[in-house]
């Protein structure tokens, strides 16, 4: 029997993946859901349920320590690692945005200051546009950067924008909208293709209606 | 701030022991197969002009290569593959010797790379072949059976695949499409990645819905003989056509062999799309998280050093060969220190003490010189 690992990122999208998982009828996740463990099987054994910063999915499953994952496309985008991404789940829909206070923003042909937990995603959108900037690499409350001056703009991930509007700034440009999606390890694709496959096609069938091309 | 004697740079490692032994007699594995199928050693030199690299491999690929200044003043790198050496000799010092030219090597190669990359050494050794001046079905067929034969007899036959694929497939569909180079590579990245969702979004603004969706179930498709009936319903034009017409005769005849349980059609495969012309294939073996060989036809190479002939060759990455083989103990291919033990010659006389070595090398002995009164 095969056995396949699915790397779930941990935080935003812990607890919708587990429960698509669990309607996909393909596996028992109630134990996941109300565990700690960062590592644990499915009852069927057909599944191994690791769980792990969102950054380090792309890593564990690129390795192939991992067949598969659950993972927001912002991380995929800032990773760039070489991945299978067949299908987008519809879950944890957000945005990637520039945001600034309210007054400042505006075009610059100087160097721009971005703060952001994002550098290389910063430095692609700029640099697609030949606008130097510099990177200012935050690991969070990254809002708070305009606010005190460090950094000019911000590029952040977007839900519901309540704490951008608390602290003062407003969206200038929406770089990419961004949900989870599943990701595949290149020689699991092939070396387990049925597994695979099985999975790809109950989650296909189990994924939230909804504008999946807008992605 | 001086940086401790003990470091070395990243990427670079040492091999030695068991690891070092296993390496070598992989290669002699290998190469003792190309020999049998009369592929002859070929030896590139391991620093050579930036620009053989830039034409052979293509300027992005070429890019990764360390580089160096020539005293005059030329643009010399250590080279980070060794088939474009092989194109150049092929098409200029071996222009007049007989075709098929059948040549193999065990070589290692250096990549600049960043640690993000999965296969992040900077230097790797790879074990390769190519088939020159021959562009049919049975000298796809021969590497093919040469890249199984190996493996076989390095007892990995019973869990790899190779994937099989043909370029030619995806340009057909790109040419109708009418992209330019840079959608076509844009396209080419989202096919290669399986990333379905971001496919059709890109398709919409050049193609009908009906024909999005085609072609983002063809890249879905991987399996036997049936993707190929699959992809003829979505694909028509000619390039396409005679593409999967070609690939249905390679797995004919891979059928009728019997080791089609190995391979896998997979259109999704595209990986360098501006090198090779034809097949393309990957070799995965279970418990490696890469791929640990892949190789294709690459009909325009040579012509670049001027003489423009077919060729189709592959290479293994002698690192995930014996990563797999080590990790898995493997009783055949791990070699003891020696399959005789070592005999200890000991003597507080030089002269008498070597005497006697010498004597028992000549018979053909292992020994190792002990210090006097101390058993290594």
């Amino acid at each position: 029997m095969t056995q396949l690992t699915i790397a779930i990122a941990k935080g935003r999208l812990q607890q919708g993946t587990l429960e698509l998982l669990a309607s996909s009828g393909l596996c028992d996740t109630s134990e996941a859901l109300s565990s700690r463990r960062l590592a644990l099987e499915d009852e069927s054994g057909r599944f191994r349920f690791i769980f792990i910063k969102p950054m380090d999915v792309p890593v564990y499953v690129a390795h192939g320590v991992a067949d598969c994952g659950v993972v927001g496309r912002d991380v995929l985008m800032e990773s760039e690692a070489d991945l299978l991404q067949p299908l987008t789940l519809g879950i944890g829909r957000c945005r990637i945005v520039v945001a600034a206070l309210a007054e400042s923003y505006g075009n610059s042909y100087g160097m721009v200051r971005v703060a952001t937990k994002y550098p290389h995603i910063t430095a692609t959108y700029f640099g697609g546009r030949g606008q130097p900037v510099e990177v200012i690499q935050l690991s969070g409350s990254v809002e708070l950067a305009p606010v005190l001056g460090l950094a000019d703009c911000i590029v952040d991930l977007v839900e519901t924008g309540r704490t951008l509007q608390d602290n003062g700034l407003r969206i200038v440009e929406v770089i990419a909208e961004s949900s989870a999606r599943l990701v595949v390890n290149r020689a699991s694709y092939q070396l387990k293709a049925t597994a695979v496959g099985a999975l790809v096609a109950a989650l296909e069938a189990t994924r939230p209606e909804g504008d999946l091309q807008s992605d | 701030m001086s940086e401790p004697l003990s470091k070395i740079p990243d990427g670079l490692r040492y091999y030695s022991g068991a690891e070092a032994r296993l390496r070598r007699r992989i290669e002699e594995t290998a190469m003792s197969v190309f020999d049998g199928w009369s592929y002859e050693e070929i030896i590139t030199p391991t620093l050579d002009y930036y620009s053989l690299f830039e034409r052979g491999m293509g300027p992005s690929e070429a890019h990764h290569a360390f580089r160096f200044t020539d005293t005059d003043g030329r643009l010399l790198a250590l080279r980070p593959d060794v088939t474009s050496g092989i194109a150049r000799v092929t098409a200029t010092l071996f222009a007049n010797r007989p075709r098929p030219l059948r040549l193999c090597y065990a070589a290692p190669v250096f990549r600049q790379q960043g640690q993000s990359t999965i296969e992040w050494r900077r230097e790797s050794t790879q074990i390769g072949c190519e088939l020159v001046g021959q562009n049919n079905t049975s000298s796809d067929i021969e590497v093919l059976a040469i890249a199984c034969e190996v493996l076989q007899r390095l007892k990995l036959d019973r869990e790899y695949v190779i994937t099989l694929n043909d370029v030619e497939v995806f340009n057909g569909v790109a040419e109708g499409l009418g992209f330019d180079a840079g959608a076509r590579d844009q396209l080419r990245q989202l096919v290669d990645g399986r990333n379905v969702a971001d496919l059709e979004s890109f398709l919409v603004s050049y193609a009908s819905s009906e024909e999005c969706r085609a072609f983002s179930e063809l890249i879905r498709l991987s399996g036997r003989l049936e993707t190929l009936g699959k992809a003829r319903r979505v694909i028509r034009n000619a390039r396409s056509s005679a593409a999967l017409d070609r690939l249905e005769s390679l797995w004919l005849i891979i059928e009728s062999l019997g080791i089609s349980d190995h391979f896998e059609i997979d259109f999704g495969d595209l990986s360098r799309l501006d090198y090779y012309t034809g097949l393309t294939f990957k070799i995965y073996i279970e418990g490696a998280g890469a791929r640990v060989g892949s190789g294709g036809r690459y009909d325009n190479l040579t012509a670049n050093f001027g003489k423009s002939e077919p060729a189709v060759g592959f290479v293994f990455d002698l690192d995930a060969l014996s990563g797999l083989l080590l990790s898995r103990n493997h009783g055949i291919m791990l070699p003891a220190q020696s399959e005789k033990r070592a005999q200890c010659v000991i003597n507080n006389d030089p002269t008498a003490l070597f005497s006697e070595a010498l004597e028992r090398r000549a018979r053909g002995e292992r020994l190792v010189i002990g210090s006097s009164g101390v058993k290594p």
